[in-house]
C-alpha cells in the first residue's frame, strides 16, 4: 500500500526488483541512478558481497516532482537473487507497490527465472498480497547474449496467460532500462488514482 | 489505497516536534527520526549544535531493514523480537525502539550523551509520543486523485524516466 506522509507533503512509493541470482537487478539500479539527473536522485545504498552479489539489498530513492503540492517518491530496491538469501528477499517485500522482475535470457537460466517467479508469489502471499492484484511489469535482459532465448518462449513459460508487460533489455548496455519502471511506475499511479 | 504509516499532521504534529525538541535538549542526542517499517522517514528534528546529517533516506531504509532482520533472527530463536537496539561506535551511537506497530523511534546520539539518558528520554519521549497521537482530535486531510493530477503525475514519469537511450 502506497504511504501518504501529511506533515512532510510526500507521497511514497516502494518499488522491487526481483529475480533469479545475476539476472542483472543492480546492474539495472546502477543505470537508473547514472540516467537520473542529481536534483532528482539520492543516495544508492548497496549492502553486497566482496564480489558484488547482492546480500541484503540495493537501494536508490528518487524524486519524481511536484503535484498539488505533494511531492511523489519513488525508493527503488533490489533483492538478492540467490536461492539460500530467501529471508532477506521476504524482508525486503514488506509495504511493496510495485514489481519489477528481471529475468535472464541465457538457456540455462530458464528453470530460474520460473522457480523465482514462483518464489515471489510466495513470498507476497505471505504479506497477503497476490502478485495478479499488484503493478507487475517483467524486464527479459541479457538480450545480447548470442544464445539468448526467443522473448515469446521465455514469455509463454513465465506468463502463458500473455496479460504481463514484456521488455526486452540490455541493462549493461542501459537498454530497456527506464522502460520496464515508467510502465510500472505509470501502473502503481493509475492504482492509486483509482483505489483511493 | 493511500495511508500514512502515522496520523501525523496538524497540531499532532507540532506537539510531537516540541516533544522532539525536548527530547533532544535534555538528552544532548543529535538527531531524533521517526521512521516507517518501509523505510521512510515519517518526522525528524536535530539538536541546534548538531552537524548536518547523513542521507536520511539512507538511514531510515538502513534501520528498518536491520530492525526487520533483527526480528527475523529473534525469531528464529523462537523469541517475538530482541527489546533493544543500540548501536555504539566510537563516535556515534543510536537507540531504536518501536513507536507503534508500523513506525520505531530513533535516537543518535555523539559521545558527549550518556546512553543511559538517552534511553531514558527516549522511552519517555515514546510514552508522551502516543499520548498525543491518542489524544489526537485533528481530522486526516483528504487528497484529490483527480483527472488533472493523474496526467500532472504521468508527464513526470514520462520527463524523467522517457528518454532511455
Ligand atoms: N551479457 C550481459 N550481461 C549483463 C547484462 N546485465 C548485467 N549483466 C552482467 O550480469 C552479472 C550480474 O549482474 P547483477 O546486476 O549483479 O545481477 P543481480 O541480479 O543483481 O545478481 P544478485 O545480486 O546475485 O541477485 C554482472 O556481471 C553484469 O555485468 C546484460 O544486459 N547482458
Ligand atoms: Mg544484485
Amino acid at each position: 500500500m502506497s504511504t501518504i506522509n501529511f506533515s512532510a507533503h510526500e507521497i511514497n512509493f516502494k518499488i522491487v526488483y526481483y529475480g533469479p541470482g545475476m539476472s542483472g537487478k543492480t546492474t539495472n539500479l546502477k543505470k537508473i541512478y547514472e540516467n537520473i539527473p542529481q536534483e532528482s536522485k539520492g543516495e544508492m545504498v548497496s549492502l553486497a558481497t566482496e564480489d558484488e552479489r547482492t546480500l541484503f539489498f540495493d537501494f536508490l530513492p528518487l524524486d519524481l516532482g511536484e503535484v498539488n503540492g505533494f511531492k511523489t517518491r519513488f525508493h527503488l530496491y533490489t533483492v538478492p537473487g540467490q536461492v539460500f538469501y530467501n529471508s532477506s528477499r521476504k524482508l525486503i517485500l514488506r509495504g511493496v507497490d510495485g514489481v519489477i522482475f528481471v529475468g535472464d535470457s541465457a538457456p540455462n537460466r530458464l528453470r530460474a527465472n520460473a522457480e523465482s517467479l514462483r518464489n515471489l508469489r510466495e513470498n507476497l502471499n505471505e504479506y497477503n498480497l497476490d502478485l495478479d492484484d499488484l503493478p507487475f511489469v517483467v524486464q527479459i535482459n541479457k538480450r545480447d547474449l548470442p544464445d539468448a532465448l526467443p522473448l515469446d518462449m521465455i514469455k509463454q513459460v513465465l506468463d502463458p496467460t500473455g496479460k504481463i508487460p514484456f521488455i526486452g533489455a540490455v541493462a549493461a548496455k542501459n537498454e530497456g532500462v527506464l522502460e520496464p519502471l515508467r510502465e510500472v511506475s505509470r501502473l502503481v499511479l493509475e492504482k492509486l488514482a483509482q483505489t483511493a | 489505497m493511500l495511508e500514512p504509516s502515522l496520523d501525523l499532521y496538524g497540531e499532532t504534529f507540532e506537539k510531537v516536534d516540541a516533544l522532539f525538541e525536548d527530547l533532544l535538549t535534555k538528552s544532548h542526542g543529535l538527531y531524533v527520526l521517526i521512521v516507517d517499517l518501509k523505510g521512510f522517514v515519517i518526522a525528524h528534528n536535530k539538536a541546534l549544535w548538531a552537524p548536518k546529517p547523513p542521507s536520511l533516506d539512507s538511514l531510515a531504509t538502513l534501520i528498518a531493514s536491520n530492525y526487520s532482520a533483527n526480528i527475523a533472527i529473534a525469531q528464529l530463536f523462537g523469541e517475538k523480537g530482541f527489546k533493544e537496539m543500540v548501536q555504539q561506535g566510537d563516535g556515534i551511537g543510536m537507540y531504536v525502539e518501536e513507536l507503534t506497530d508500523k513506525t520505531l523511534l530513533v535516537t543518535v546520539f555523539d559521545s558527549s550523551a550518556a546512553l543511559g539518558r538517552i534511553k531514558l528520554f527516549t522511552k519517555k519521549t515514546i510514552v508522551e509520543v502516543k499520548a498525543v497521537l491518542a489524544a489526537s482530535t485533528d481530522t486526516r486531510p483528504t487528497m484529490n486523485f483527480d483527472d488533472k493530477w493523474q496526467s500532472s503525475t504521468q508527464s513526470l514519469i514520462d520527463g524523467l524516466f522517457g528518454a532511455s537511450k
